[in-house]
């Protein structure tokens, strides 16, 4: 073990440390009912990752093989009332056995089909688990939790440090790929397949490898799932949110390491409506690979690097966003029908400017305003609708104000480019 | 309908007694009618993805979610003004090429410009498909809607073939499009211009063409479509926005099988999916049938990912 990792895996003990502890001091039963779906985005996303941030190979099917874990799940607690540790390791292997087959059937071809693959995968497993009435068909099937686990007041608590542990362990396996011989041989495939290929790297080997991890990483994502939702049935286990929110926090928080930070945004989305939740995260998933393609840890970079007019036009894009983000919670959740589109539309507006503001300042920072005085003048002004409304002002007049140097800025972007 | 009904029907056929047997073949010829019809419609859905993803290279999985959006400017228009959903999917193509060759801008200066398009334009249709179905979801909810038309309900009996016509005008209307597509894709200069891009973008740049502008026009093209079979989805049955999803695997399956850049290969392929769907749903059961379009698409990438009519 290198010198170097000797932090890191302190980081993740006392983190881990952290958790059991607070499940001693915290009371209230719903911290842990929310934490669970961020921690289990976690590992969702940090399986992603290892295909789809080292390797470069999109995988669309995160239902499915989240589901599977789920219904593995269900299979061995109805057959043999498997206990947790039990779950999780069979959720595991039967996705990660599912990926192997699909990556071995697809990846000799163009990543694209691998991709178009999993999406049909996931549609397919869907079908096949509406129609098997063992684990409740359509119908949906209950899972009953076991009265008392050691150690702990209540089985939540309990789901929430399975989870955290699960988490935890795929970050560091996801942390010590990316460091050895393997990661650098899938950072190869990703920049250059043909070149690995011709320098010896196993490509292929290399490429179901990862597979495989990822899918198992999705499986134990999805194992203790039914004893935390209690019912189970193919809509919510298959459920394409799985898919957008685990493609969306590597690629918003910077493909290669930054999985963590994509959690912050599912903190804020975690409690909004689930159809508006999806789009917004739809929509920063589209802004973000449209004009910030390093994610937030490059704009973090940039910023940091720090040209003045780079700097203004990454803070109004931040500010945009957010507007844009608090707007939908916001004024999205009030009203039905043509207020409730309005109520969308705007901040979508605000979201559109502060990622022109990257690109054409003059409009970007404009339409930011106007939003914010559609805002204003629709929904009226008061305590809730003050923040978007100031956040999306502040970001507007920022881009506008500066759009010269931003303008001058990007020119000079687009010249070291070339 | 199980197989073992079958073979109970033909011993009791070959004892003497071929009622059963009749029916069966009755059903059969039924099926396979059924499953011509529901394919040629399946080349209308597909040909969009066809051109964006065999020739242009862009892998569009957001077609479906366009293909929604045209069902329910069809129901919208429809329920509003009482126009034919067919004649609204035809008056509607325009509006479907602008916005698809502005969606080819974003997508070209964003990604393919900087040489990016494998994972993030991959991601970007991905977003655009979920912002496309949720938008939807809020507009209409997510209650089943379908179109008013004096042909859907009524079906022509042809002995004993029945023959929908919310299924053959779709069938007929589809092929009408592949036909003049392909006229269009082999006869115009246009056409072969996209063709073109597809085989060699490089000499088609040594010819002094832009083939960035002929791809806009293409996938301005592929959205186009998009809008006919939209409405041709809802003629079929009640629509609401997540089946997109359904098609995703289906629309991706015909095009690869079909050779990805081939019109008649769509609608082969379209057609033979078609009736091994139908056969499905006669003969296990509807709810089985999305599993035909996967199978097949994983058989023909291990098998011949060249597909059918490929090189």
């Amino acid at each position: 073990m290198r010198r170097s990792s000797l932090p890191f895996l302190i980081g993740i003990a006392v983190v881990a440390f952290l958790g059991i502890a607070a499940t001693r001091l915290l009371g209230n039963q719903y911290y842990y009912f929310a934490a669970y779906v961020v921690l289990q985005y976690v590992v969702l996303a940090t399986g992603w990752n290892i295909l789809g941030g080292y390797t470069g190979y999109v995988n669309f099917g995160v239902a499915g093989f989240f589901a599977i874990g789920a219904y593995t799940s269900v299979v061995l607690i109805k057959l043999l009332g498997a206990p947790m540790p039990v779950l999780i390791l069979a959720g595991g292997i039967v996705a990660g056995l599912v990926g192997l087959g699909t990556g071995y059937l697809t990846l000799r071809l163009k990543g694209v089909f691998f991709s178009i693959a999993t999406l049909a995968l996931a549609i397919v497993l869907q079908t096949f688990v509406t129609n098997w009435d063992y684990v409740g068909g359509s119908r949906g099937v209950y899972t009953i939790r076991p009265r008392e686990v050691p150690f702990f007041d209540n089985y939540v608590e309990y789901l929430f440090i399975v989870m955290l542990l699960l988490a935890l362990g795929a970050v560091a396996a996801a942390w010590l790929i990316e460091r050895s011989w393997i990661g650098r041989g899938l950072a190869a495939i990703r920049d250059d397949e043909q070149a690995a290929e011709a320098m010896g790297v196993p490509t292929l080997r290399l490429k179901l490898f990862a597979t495989t991890v990822s899918g198992f990483m999705m499986g134990i994502a999805g194992a203790p799932y039914p004893y935390y939702v209690t019912y189970l049935d193919p809509a919510s286990g298959f459920s394409l949110a799985y898919a957008v929110n685990s493609v969306a926090m590597p690629l918003i928080g910077g493909t290669t390491s930054a999985v963590l930070l994509g959690t912050l945004q599912q903190v804020a989305t975690v409690t909004i409506s689930s159809a508006l939740n999806l789009l917004i995260v739809g929509v920063n998933l589209v802004m973000f690979v449209t004009v910030a393609p390093e994610g937030i840890l490059g704009l973090a970079r940039e910023f940091a690097e720090g040209r003045p007019g780079r700097r203004a036009a990454i803070a109004a894009m931040i500010l945009g966003i957010l507007a844009g983000d608090t707007g939908i919670a916001i004024t999205g959740a009030a009203g039905a029908g043509l207020l409730q589109l309005l109520g969308i539309a705007i901040p979508l507006l605000t979201i559109v400017g502060g990622g022109l503001a990257l690109v054409r300042p003059g409009i970007g920072g404009l339409m930011m305003l106007a939003s914010a005085a559609a805002t204003a003048a629709v929904f009226g002004l008061d305590v809730l609708t003050a923040i978007p409304i100031a956040i999306g002002a502040i970001g507007g007049a920022l881009a506008y104000l500066a759009r010269y140097r931003i303008t001058a800025s990007a020119g000079y972007e687009a010249l070291r480019r070339a | 309908m199980e197989f073992n009904q079958i073979i109970e029907a033909l011993v009791a056929c070959a004892g003497g007694d071929c009622g059963n047997l009749s029916s069966i073949l009755d059903l059969l010829a039924n099926a396979v009618v059924a499953g011509l019809l529901l394919g040629g419609f399946y080349a209308a859905v597909t040909i969009g993805v066809t051109i964006s993803f065999g020739m242009l290279d862009i892998v569009n999985i957001a077609h479906p979610a366009f293909i929604m959006l045209g069902s329910f400017v069809a129901y919208f228009v429809n329920q509003t003004f009482g126009v034919d959903p067919v004649v609204i999917g035809v008056v509607f193509t325009p509006a479907f090429f602008l916005l698809g060759m502005a969606i080819y801008r974003i997508y070209y200066n964003s990604f393919e410009k900087r040489g990016q398009e494998s994972i993030r334009g991959l991601a970007f249709f991905f977003g655009v498909l979920f912002i496309g179905e949720v938008a939807l979801i809020l507009t209409f909810g997510v209650d089943y809607r379908s179109v008013d038309a004096a042909y859907i309900g009524t079906s022509v009996n042809l002995g004993v073939v029945g023959l929908p016509m919310r299924l053959f005008v779709p069938f007929v209307v589809s092929m009408t499009m592949m036909v003049l597509l392909e006229l269009f894709l082999g006869r115009t200069f246009f056409g072969r211009a996209i063709k073109a891009v597809s085989q060699d973008r490089l000499a088609l740049q040594l010819m002094a063409a832009n083939p960035a502008r002929i791809k806009e026009l293409a996938f301005g093209l592929s959205i186009a479509t998009a809008s006919v079979a939209g409405s041709l989805l809802i003629i079929i049955g009640p629509v609401e926005p997540s089946i997109g999803r359904d098609y995703i695997g289906r629309v991706f399956a015909i095009c690869v099988l079909g050779g990805m850049s081939s019109v008649p290969g769509t609608v082969i392929a379209a057609i033979i999916i078609g009736i091994a769907e139908s056969f499905t749903a006669t003969f296990y059961g509807p709810s089985w049938s999305p599993a035909i379009a996967f199978g097949l698409l994983l058989l023909v990438l291990a098998v011949r990912p060249a597909g059918l009519l490929g090189r």
